[in-house]
């Protein structure tokens, strides 16, 4: 394993393979976080605790997925209605705009 | 490492918004044959909840089954869906790997630093709403809730793409 700054408690009985979590690198994983929930983003300031990014993160989360839920819902009802040959037409012409 | 792992586990591609779209669109083609023939009548509501719901799974499964095994999150969200296809209630996300003894000890060494105490109780919320959260340490589950967010933002988007290109 390559040397690499850790930080104090050193008693862990790990196997030899188990990488040590350094406070930098969750430092560092935490403000990426930061830079993709909207919330946070939206404050442009670095003093957003962890904690404050985890909890916005969970939000964020379950915001996403009552979006989910939502837009299944219209689907639901987009599908539901109309032609069979324009519902098929306008799934085609989605699948084509990528 | 932090580099080399960064640019292995590369988030949310275009490639993976086509390969998710072109899953979604074909389930969403099928959901749609399967309805009962139409009637001269709108749907009843019932029908459109559950029309809903398989539109909710096809989209989470689609996702998964386009984001493949390389991620915890996929994996195991993959095999949550399995179990309950054909079920029509959505319950909730929770971990289905053991906690094995290595787990266990990277988890309490990050209990025990004092940057993470105040981390703990967000951290515990993370592993229930990330797919296959309960088992991971925690680097790994920050670095699964980044991938898993920018997936579910691309779901949405497409989603809505999807929407708003119906004709009304």
């Amino acid at each position: 394993m390559s040397s690499r700054r850790s930080s104090r408690s050193r008693n862990i009985q790990s196997d030899s393979s188990e990488t040590r979590i350094t406070d930098d690198q969750i430092s560092d994983l935490i403000s990426k976080l930061q830079h993709l929930i909207p919330e946070l983003h939206r404050r442009r300031s670095d003093k957003v605790s962890a904690s404050k990014v985890l909890r916005e993160t969970c939000n964020y989360i379950r915001s996403l997925h009552k979006e989910v839920g939502d837009l299944s819902e219209r689907l639901a009802l987009l599908l539901g209605s109309g032609e069979a040959d324009s519902d098929q037409a306008a799934i085609i012409r989605s699948l084509l705009m990528y | 490492m932090t580099l080399a792992r960064d640019t292995a586990m590369k988030n949310p591609t275009n490639s993976l918004k086509r390969r998710f779209s072109l899953k979604f669109l074909k389930t969403l083609v099928r959901i749609r044959k399967s309805r009962p023939p139409p009637s001269p009548s709108a749907s009843s509501s019932w029908e459109i909840r559950w029309r809903a719901q398989k539109i909710k799974l096809a989209a989470y499964s689609s996702m998964a089954l386009s984001v493949g095994s390389k991620r915890t999150w996929s994996r195991a969200l993959t095999m949550k869906l399995r179990a309950t296809m054909g079920n029509r209630r959505w319950s909730s996300w929770k971990g289905s790997k053991k906690m094995t003894k290595r787990r266990i000890v990277a988890k309490k060494n990050m209990e025990k630093r004092h940057l993470e105490k105040d981390m703990n109780s967000g951290l515990q919320q993370l592993r229930q709403l990330v797919p296959g959260g309960e088992s991971m340490d925690p680097r790994s589950l920050l670095e699964e809730t980044a991938h898993f967010v920018r997936c579910l933002e691309t779901q949405v988007r497409v989603m809505r793409s999807i929407v708003e290109g119906f004709p009304c």
